[in-house]
């Protein structure tokens, strides 16, 4: 009776809503699919450049020198845009991240509202600047100016480390914020009963505990940088040699592969694909260790 | 309940909506004076510099022939021309010209654009005319101070085109013997980056095609030879090429409307020319 009684309330309901999440099942789902495709697409293309020139060719070289009439016979080594990535990354965090957590820190521990409100919406803002932009105001404004200030030609690490710390600030500000305000307000004011300074409160109980919270938003904010292309590509000068200093030019793993994509074909174009394999490595690294992050904090709660 | 079946209707116009706007597209693609009586098919194989403009070729001419086939591959200018030989194609692609033991096949020469590059500087640089060896050795990173070729004491920083591209490859052969260029210089992917990163990059120098050239970088003088249409013509300047699409005597049916097809006006000037020097201009 009361079963019968739920059903004949249910099934009205029941067509729209049945429609609305069996779609959102297959939303969902051609997510997952296309992370699939891509990963085995990625890995399928690799191939060939692994079979026709080897292995220690391209993971334990450093000399990029593809054969364009004869792709089997060229060099397609992967180390000097490696070593360009960690190294563009490292700096963009090196600028961006303090940035970023002092910027998160203001919002939620000193702005006044009306203040608060008005960065918020500039890091929005931010966010929505594509990358293109940041790439051209680089080339045609900081180049230069970095070629004045550091005598040199200026584009190069230090180049792209400005670019990439400007560009995850957002992604930083936003997971950061979000740490900071779920730390609880007995802390706060437990703190400052007990005579702390709004400094030290900040300094000694708000960051300690909001602790993995921050770790996590600096490596997503990582993982923005490590696979950010265009913005990086214009600045860095992809040239083929180590960075031995910070205005030195260089390039990335996204540069070389947009810089060479154009027109090459058998293994030149596969050794592009292992450089975007190495980079989907890298990205499902950063996952893991926001993961393993995260489980630390739930465990610790 | 209510709100609930507005949305899905809503959806539904929506997709609606959009299926029709990519349909009316498609449609408009296709019915640009296509000529659907042409039927066949059309291969070429050969030089990585003259793919990428057959391919713009083959995938409009198939837009206005859809019952014509062309398919494009690489391979190297070799390639094209042995393939040729052995009928497996029906134009053999090159960016250079025919070797002496190439010839006596009845190939028939068709030229479709002219290659001109020129060797570029930052405006302010002293420097206006550079031999062979300098050039060479500016480029291999041998030569690392504009004060080494007669300019101010300051070092020099090389912009070159990507590996895949053409104009990378004749350069490489022609002015550096074939060599690699320094691993310190910047890379670019474009003749209009290069053009911009040597006009705004200090000290810069980098080489783009006769077309590219304009105000705001200084053409310099090659072996005391400038770089122009009628120096290339006249062979006085070495840093130059033909492109050429050969075919086995006079092409025949389709073949011969498409090589027509290349050679037209039309897509002369509005493909053709975007890097070289069209042959509508020779």
């Amino acid at each position: 009776m009361t079963r019968r009684d739920a059903a004949a309330v249910a099934k009205p309901a029941l067509n729209s809503e049945w429609i609305v999440r069996k779609t959102l099942f297959v939303f969902a789902m051609t997510t997952v699919l296309g992370i699939i495709l891509v990963i085995f697409f990625v890995a399928r293309e690799s191939i060939p450049a692994l079979r026709q020139v080897g292995w220690s060719n391209i993971f334990l070289s450093a000399t990029w020198n593809p054969n364009v009439s004869n792709p089997a016979t060229g060099h397609y080594g992967l180390l000097v845009p490696l070593a360009g990535t960690l190294a563009a990354t490292l700096g963009g965090i090196i600028i961006g991240g303090p940035l970023a957590i002092g910027t998160a820190i203001f919002l939620t521990q000193i702005a006044p509202p009306r203040t608060g409100k008005l960065v918020v919406r500039g890091i929005e803002l931010l966010a929505g600047i594509p990358s293109v932009i940041f790439g051209w105001i680089g080339l045609v404004v900081l180049v230069p100016m970095l070629a004045r200030v550091t005598n040199t030609q200026g584009y190069g690490i230090l180049a792209a480390s400005f670019i990439l710390g400007i560009m995850i600030i957002p992604t930083v500000t936003t997971i950061a914020k979000d740490a900071l305000e779920t730390v609880p307000e007995e802390y706060k004011q437990a703190s400052f009963g007990m005579g702390a300074t709004r400094w030290q409160t900040i300094y000694k109980v708000i960051l300690p505990s909001a602790k993995e919270g921050l770790l996590v938003a600096l490596i997503l904010g990582i993982g923005r940088a490590i696979g950010e292309t265009m913005a990086v590509q214009l600045v860095i000068g992809n040239a083929r040699q180590f960075p031995n200093s910070l205005t030195s030019v260089t390039s990335t793993l996204t540069s070389r592969i947009v810089t060479d994509m154009g027109e090459s074909t058998g293994a030149f174009r596969s050794a592009l694909f292992v450089q975007g394999l190495v980079l989907l490595i890298m990205a499902m690294v950063i996952i893991l260790l926001i993961r393993l992050v995260t489980r630390k904090t739930v465990k610790a709660a | 309940m209510r709100s609930g079946k507005r949305w899905i209707l809503g959806g539904a116009l929506l997709l609606a909506a959009l299926l029709t706007v990519v349909g009316l597209a498609g449609c408009g693609n296709s019915s640009t004076t296509s000529d659907q009586n042409l039927t066949g098919k059309v291969s070429l194989s050969g030089s990585t510099t003259v793919l990428p403009p057959a391919s713009e070729a083959a995938s409009q001419f198939m837009d206005i022939h859809p019952g014509v086939q062309v398919s494009v591959q690489g391979g190297g200018s070799s390639v094209g021309i042995t393939q040729l030989s052995q009928g497996l194609v029906d134009i053999g692609m090159s960016s250079r010209e025919l070797k002496s033991e190439e010839q006596n096949q009845g190939f028939l020469d068709h030229k479709i654009a002219l290659d001109v590059i020129v060797v570029v500087a930052n405006p302010g640089m002293t420097v206006d005319d550079l031999t062979k060896d300098q050039v060479k050795g500016i480029f291999t990173g041998q030569l690392t101070n504009w004060k080494d070729v007669g300019g101010a004491d300051a070092p020099i920083t090389v912009v070159v085109r990507d590996k895949a591209s053409g104009t990378r490859e004749m350069f490489d052969e022609k002015a550096l013997d074939s060599q690699d260029s320094t691993t310190a210089a910047i890379e670019a992917n474009s003749n209009g980056i290069v053009r911009q990163t040597v006009a705004s990059t200090r000290n810069a120098i980098g080489y783009i095609s006769l077309g590219y050239l304009d105000g705001t970088v200084k053409a310099l003088k090659y072996n005391s030879v400038e770089g122009s249409k009628d120096t290339a013509l006249a062979k006085t300047y070495p840093l130059s090429r033909f492109l050429h699409m050969f075919t086995k005597g006079e092409p025949q049916g389709v073949v011969g409307v498409f090589i027509d097809f290349v050679l037209s006006e039309r897509f002369q000037n509005d493909v053709v020319a975007r890097e070289y020097i069209p042959a509508t201009e020779l």
